[in-house]
C-alpha cells in the first residue's frame, strides 16, 4: 500500500534537497503545498499518512503547531535548517512533532526521512467488517458524526460508536446519553472526540448497551459539541483563506 | 522500479501546472464583469501566483527541457497579467490573444505530464534487472500495444 504524504513548502522548486529524497523512496505518493491554509485545506478532503513541514525553524514549527491544535492525530515532521534550540525542541515535543535538521549530511538526511516514511508504512489500517450487533450503520459523508452523536445523547443511549475510515478506526462510547470515552489511535478522551469531528468520509457503527469501564471524557455533550463546532468552524476558515 | 529523475520532473511539472490553473482562475474571475468586487485579497492571490510563475518557470522548462518551446508563450501570458485590474481592462483582441497562449502553455505543460506518467507507468512493471537488460538489447522489449 502507498503511503501518502503531504508536503508543506513554501519554496518547493529550489528548496527541493528533502522533496528530491522523498522523490526516490518507493510506494511514496507526494503531494506538495505552498502555503498552510491550502494544507488545511487538502488535509481537511484527504487522508494523508504524514504531513511534512518544511522550512524556516521558527515559521516551520509555527505551522506544524497550527496544523497539529487541527488535526490531534496526523504524524507531523518538521523539516528545519537548526532545529536545536531549546524552545525549538520543547514546543516539538509537547505537540509530538517530529524534528529533522536539513542543515545535516545527505546521508543523514535520507536516513531519517526513509525511516520516518518507513514508521508511517507499519501503521497498517484493520479490515472493516460489519457485525450483525450493530443496531445502526450509517456513512459519515451523509450525517456526520456531530450529527449522530447529537441524536445519540438526546435519546439517552448507552454503547458504543465505531468509526471506520481511511485515517483508521476510532471508537466514542456513550453511557446514559453522555460521551464517556473516546479512543482514536493513540489519542484518548476529548482530542480523539475532537479528531473524529473533523472525519467526513468513512463509515460508523453503534453497538447499544456497551459501555466503558475507562471514563476519559468528563465534560457535557453540549460543551464538547460546542467547542468541537468552534474549532471545526476555525479550521474551514482557515483552509478558506488558501489562494483561490 | 522508480526512476527519481521521472519522480522530480513530474513533481516539478504538477507544481508549474497548478500555478497555470491558478492562474486561469484569478484571471478568468477578472474577465467576468458579473463580479463587479475585486479585492485586494485577490489581488495578492494574483501576485503572488504570478511572481511564483516568474521566478520558477524558467527554471522547470529547461528541467523538462522545453525552455526554447514555451519560454515566449509563458512570458507573453505573465506579462499582460499585470494585475487583476488590469486583465478586465484588456480589449477583447488581447483577451483572445492571451487566452490562447495561455493555452499553447498548458497543452503542452499537459502533454509532456502525460508523457512523464506514461514513463513512470511503465518503469513500476520493471525491475532495475529487467530495465537494464532492455537497455542493453533493446530487441527484448515487449511490443507497444
Amino acid at each position: 500500500m502507498e503511503t501518502r504524504l503531504l508536503i508543506l513548502n513554501a519554496d518547493p522548486v529550489f528548496q527541493d534537497r528533502a522533496l528530491g529524497i522523498f522523490d526516490e523512496i518507493d510506494d511514496t505518493e507526494t503531494r506538495v503545498v505552498r502555503r498552510l491554509p491550502e494544507a488545511v485545506s487538502v488535509l481537511l478532503a484527504e487522508n494523508f499518512d504524514g504531513f511534512v513541514v518544511e522550512g524556516e525553524a521558527a515559521i516551520a514549527l509555527e505551522q506544524a503547531t497550527n496544523a497539529r491544535q487541527h488535526f490531534p492525530s496526523l504524524n507531523i515532521i518538521c523539516l528545519a535548517p537548526k532545529p536545536h534550540d531549546e524552545e525549538f525542541i520543547s514546543v516539538a515535543h509537547q505537540q509530538k512533532i517530529l524534528r529533522v535538521s536539513t542543515s545535516g549530511g545527505e546521508r543523514s538526511l535520507r536516513r531519517q526521512l526513509h525511516a520516518f516514511v518507513r514508521s508511517l508504512a507499519q501503521g497498517g489500517i484493520p479490515a472493516e467488517g460489519i457485525d450483525p450487533c450493530h443496531s445502526l450503520i450509517g456513512n459519515l459523508n451523509q450525517f456526520s458524526a456531530a450529527e449522530i452523536l447529537q441524536m445519540s445523547c438526546l435519546g439517552q443511549r448507552s454503547g458504543r460508536f465505531t468509526f471506520k475510515s481511511g485515517r483508521g478506526n476510532s471508537e466514542i462510547y456513550l453511557a446514559h446519553g453522555s460521551v464517556r470515552h473516546a479512543v482514536f489511535g493513540s489519542l484518548e478522551g476529548e482530542s480523539a472526540v475532537a479528531e473524529i469531528f473533523r472525519w467526513r468520509q468513512g463509515r460508523f457503527y453503534f453497538e447499544e448497551g456497551i459501555i466503558s469501564q475507562v471514563q476519559s471524557v468528563d465534560r457535557p455533550w453540549a460543551h464538547l459539541l460546542i467547542d468541537n463546532l468552534q474549532k471545526l468552524d476555525e479550521t474551514m476558515e482557515l483552509s478558506a483563506t488558501g489562494p483561490v | 522500479m522508480r526512476d527519481k529523475i521521472v519522480e522530480t520532473k513530474l513533481r516539478l511539472l504538477t507544481l508549474q501546472l497548478d500555478n497555470w490553473k491558478k492562474l486561469h482562475d484569478v484571471i478568468t474571475y477578472g474577465l467576468d464583469k458579473t463580479k463587479p468586487m475585486i479585492s485586494a485579497e485577490r489581488e495578492r492571490q494574483f501576485t503572488e501566483i504570478r511572481a511564483n510563475l516568474l521566478q520558477e518557470t524558467e527554471h522547470v522548462f529547461e528541467e523538462l527541457g522545453i525552455l526554447s518551446e514555451l519560454s515566449g508563450r509563458a512570458m507573453n501570458v505573465l506579462q499582460r497579467c499585470v494585475s487583476v485590474r488590469g486583465v478586465r481592462e484588456l480589449s477583447n483582441e488581447e483577451v483572445r490573444r492571451l487566452e490562447s497562449e495561455w493555452n499553447g502553455v498548458f497543452t503542452k505543460l499537459g502533454v509532456v505530464q502525460g508523457q512523464l506518467k506514461s514513463r513512470r507507468k511503465t518503469l513500476a512493471g520493471q525491475t532495475p534487472l529487467t530495465y537494464y537488460l532492455s537497455r542493453l538489447f533493446p530487441s527484448l522489449q515487449p511490443a507497444r500495444r
